[in-house]
């Protein structure tokens, strides 16, 4: 109802809009207005049933903060996803155990998404955060190890009893799926706040064009540029600034030495073989219907190469970029699709995709824009959540 | 009222039943043959004539982008119902090569009519809907081109 409002809002302007030197079609102003508002309802995720309890919140910041779940005891989820960086590490590829071949992805917004990791290889948010406690690359973690840091602290312990109703116990097959789902509840509250951009936005919404014309007139160029001869939006779509999909850019797939990295066709494997996809019955909603993706998944050729489309929010708080973080700057970003090599993309996949041939100052205007997708002041690291009252 | 000419059979008696049961069908998706402007989008190749309605989380509405809906097809002939089979439903997008990341599920639920389920189109932009459409040894395909913002 919402989003009707602020479409039949945006429909009652004139049939363009302009503030501070762009004059935006009454399309472009449409086609603004689904890259909002922000932020979204948040819903409780139906195939995770502590999703929004707050003693499994408060576990699963603990938890997320706990380098004793690690192999090492060295080696948190934070230690990647660091908050202070958009939980990110600024690496090029993140550093666990050992050093991996992707890119770590920011932790903001995640109750949104379809799939998780840049191959997709997770239908769920709780399954994608058990996997690296697990790894041996990156926390190599096991049951035992999680049950005693549970009941080493009575702060955990009695949060985990008052999420799931028992004690943590190792010999439980469901321990660390319990531990993921509280981490899950936990990240599930990290939302970015409204930006440059959903201010703009907002302000065309109720033609105020007193605010909208703050909003810089680079950023505004650059916006034209996204949706219109960048086709950005295409892919980049909705409020995320993601179709939440897979698509192969022309990014290197290779890994030293001699190796590749499959993307989606690797993830869609994975996941298809993972006993906590949704499919699976750990999934706490019994319709199933958020199992939806995963049910009607269809393996293609072309998914060999495809990373996930991400999200375009907070990019100033996650450089480097790419599934690989080979691009260091949105400069250069916007740089490769400027130059896009097309030997580089497959012959079976998409056929949109063109070198821009950008100026130097339509470069400038696009990065303006996306810059203006981040939060215009430093973000506090999240407090953490408080304690149930049968725990203090 | 339901049409007696459109229950004659006794699957498709059952189907119903299930269907109604499940709560899948909507007063318009009983619309008698031929279908109207109510029933979706309407394609016709010689007699037959193929109407088709997006439904997200269980209301009608329009294809979304990015987000998973179902199809509510009605499939009508000269002789009212058609007894033919919704074969296969897809989409693609001719300008950029490819089609769907997901394959639909096409459930028969009687009287001519079916729902898929599974069906996203992911990206914005010009795709084409492809309907198959088998009867006895006669094949049609149904296109309805369909533009996603």
């Amino acid at each position: 109802m919402r989003r009707l409002l602020i479409a039949a809002a945006l429909a009652a302007l004139p049939t363009s809009a302009a503030f501070a030197g762009e004059d935006f079609s009454a399309a472009e102003v449409d086609r603004i207005a689904v890259h909002g508002p922000w932020p979204l309802p948040w819903t409780a995720d139906p195939g995770n049933r502590v999703s929004g309890n707050a003693a499994a919140i408060r576990l699963g910041h603990d938890l997320f903060f706990d380098p004793r779940l690690s192999a090492n005891r060295r080696v948190a989820c934070a230690s990647c996803h660091d908050p202070a960086r958009g939980f990110q590490d600024g690496r090029r590829t993140g550093r666990g155990l050992v050093t991996g071949t992707r890119n770590t992805p920011g932790l903001f917004n995640l109750r949104h998404q379809r799939w998780f990791g840049w191959d997709g290889g997770h239908d769920n948010l709780w399954s994608a955060s058990l996997r690296p406690i697990l790894d041996p690359r990156e926390m190599g973690g096991k049951a035992s190890r999680v049950a005693r840091a549970l009941r080493s602290k009575s702060t955990l312990d009695c949060h985990y009893a008052a999420a799931f109703g028992k004690r943590p116990d190792a010999g439980d097959p469901e321990l660390l799926v319990n531990v993921a789902k509280a981490i899950a509840a936990w990240q599930e509250t990290l939302v970015s706040p409204a930006t440059p951009f959903d201010q703009f936005r907002a302000a065309l919404a109720r033609q105020d064009a007193q605010t909208a014309a703050a909003y810089p007139a680079a950023a505004q160029r650059g916006l034209r540029l996204f949706l219109g001869r960048g086709q950005c939006a295409t892919c980049h779509a909705g409020p995320l600034f993601s179709n939440g999909e897979f698509g192969d850019i022309g990014m290197p797939f290779f890994i030293k030495p001699n190796g590749v990295d499959p993307g989606r066709q690797g993830g869609i494997k994975r996941l298809l073989a993972n006993p906590h996809n949704l499919l699976g019955a750990y999934n706490d909603d019994p319709t199933r219907d958020n199992a939806t993706g995963t049910k009607f998944l269809r393996p293609e050729h072309r998914n060999f190469g495809e990373f996930k489309v991400p999200s375009l929010r907070n990019l100033t708080l996650t450089a480097p970029y790419m599934h690989n973080g080979s691009l260091a700057t949105l400069r250069e970003v916007v740089k490769h699709y400027s130059e896009l090599d097309e030997d580089r993309l497959h012959a079976d996949g998409e056929r949109i995709l063109k070198p821009l041939h950008l100026s130097e100052a339509e470069s400038a205007d696009l990065v303006a824009f996306l810059e203006s997708l981040s939060p215009d002041t430093p973000l506090p690291v999240p407090a953490a959540p408080p304690a149930v009252a049968s725990c203090r | 009222m339901i049409n007696s000419r459109r229950w004659r059979y006794g699957e498709d008696l059952r189907g119903a039943l299930v269907a109604l049961a499940l709560g899948v069908i909507t007063s318009s998706a009983q619309a008698a043959c031929p279908p109207d402007a109510t029933d979706g989008a309407v394609l016709k190749a010689g007699e037959l004539v193929l109407a088709y309605r997006p439904v997200l989380a269980g209301k009608p509405g329009r294809i979304p982008m990015a987000k998973h809906f179902a199809l509510e097809v009605q499939m009508c002939d000269k002789a009212g119902v058609s007894i033919a089979r919704l074969q296969k439903v897809d989409a693609t997008m001719p300008e950029h090569r490819h089609g769907m990341n997901y394959r639909p599920l096409i459930t028969p639920l009687g009287g001519g009519r079916f729902r898929v389920e599974g069906m996203m189109l992911h990206m914005a932009g010009h795709w084409q809907l492809v309907f198959e459409i088998q009867s006895g040894k006669e094949a049609t395909r149904l296109t309805d081109d369909v533009q996603i913002d």
